[in-house]
């Protein structure tokens, strides 16, 4: 009797719903970062809503490397349905929390995933990852150093102007 | 020719019976006057809608729409009407069936890995 399960996929059916799940978790960051960028926009910190705009390209092309995942290796990957998003922060600091604790999030369930694969010895998904695994290293320093700018720079005076324009160096983005 | 060298029977229940046909790669649904032939992914597909259906809302909603729940198999043509009676017999069917899958490829893995 042939393995038809085997034969179709190498992927078990829990780490193929875990990685549709963090599909949808990717989506959710990516339209989290887009309506940061827009409410910096509005209120003035161009620099910053650059930063957030490509924060937001970089999430979808995140959820896209683990939908190409899914799809090549032989199961159905789900178009994630996202659901609203908060556009209200009550202050140009609270985004850059906002945005620390997202990436922290997206690291814990990254971390979770490692851990399943490891459990069900999929290390071909396991080695996958491991890319995952070190741009979220990445994503929190500078989520972290955005943070720290605040604290350098100060919120007095010109300071939020300062930090604005800073900000979009921590990625080194061309911003004219 | 599907014989009894091709065709396994999977799980079966007093509703109806699954099989699987090593000449085509299909799983077969036998479920009360209906037959259909799945591929392994729209197999998996079919069942996660069948464990989709909100068994509760069936039972406690009086409106007509909720007597009745209208399941299309994937790239079959064919839907399937289904009660709760339905449902609860179709899933059992099914989840059955995916045990059986699971348990050939784990001996698959255990058994058959150094055979060829």
């Amino acid at each position: 009797m042939k393995d038809l399960q085997r034969l179709r996929t190498s992927l078990k059916e829990e780490v193929e719903l875990a990685l549709n799940a963090q599909v949808k978790m990717e989506a959710e960051a990516s339209s989290k970062y887009l309506a940061m960028a827009s409410w910096c926009e509005v209120n003035g910190y161009l620099y910053s809503a650059k930063y957030f705009f490509k924060q937001a390209e970089e999430e979808r092309e995140h959820m896209l490397k683990i939908f190409h995942y899914l799809a090549d290796q032989g199961v159905m990957a789900y178009a994630p349905e996202v659901g609203p998003v908060p556009h209200d922060y009550p202050s140009f600091r609270s985004i850059f929390e906002a945005a620390l604790q997202s990436e922290i999030n997206v690291t814990h369930s990254i971390n979770r995933l490692v851990t399943l694969c490891r459990r069900v010895e999929d290390y071909a998904t396991e080695n996958f990852l491991q890319w995952f695994v070190k741009e979220q290293v990445e994503e929190e320093i500078n989520a972290r150093r955005a943070l720290e700018l605040f604290d350098v720079i100060g919120e007095e005076g010109t300071g939020r102007f300062q930090i604005d324009r800073h900000v979009y160096k921590i990625t080194q983005l061309d911003v004219e | 020719m599907k014989d009894s060298f091709t065709l396994h029977e999977l799980y079966r229940t007093a509703k109806g019976f699954t099989q699987q046909c090593d000449l085509t790669n299909r799983i077969i649904l036998n479920f009360g006057e209906q037959v259909i032939a799945f591929r392994y992914l729209d197999f998996v597909s079919f069942r996660r809608k069948v464990d989709r259906v909100n068994l509760h809302d069936m039972i406690f909603n009086l409106d007509d729409a909720y007597d009745f729940e209208v399941i299309e198999a994937p790239k079959s043509n064919q839907q399937l009407v289904l009660t709760l009676c339905d449902l609860v017999q179709l899933r059992d069917l099914l989840s059955g069936t995916q045990f059986a899958l699971d348990l050939n490829s784990m001996l698959h893995e255990a058994l058959y890995t150094y055979a060829y």
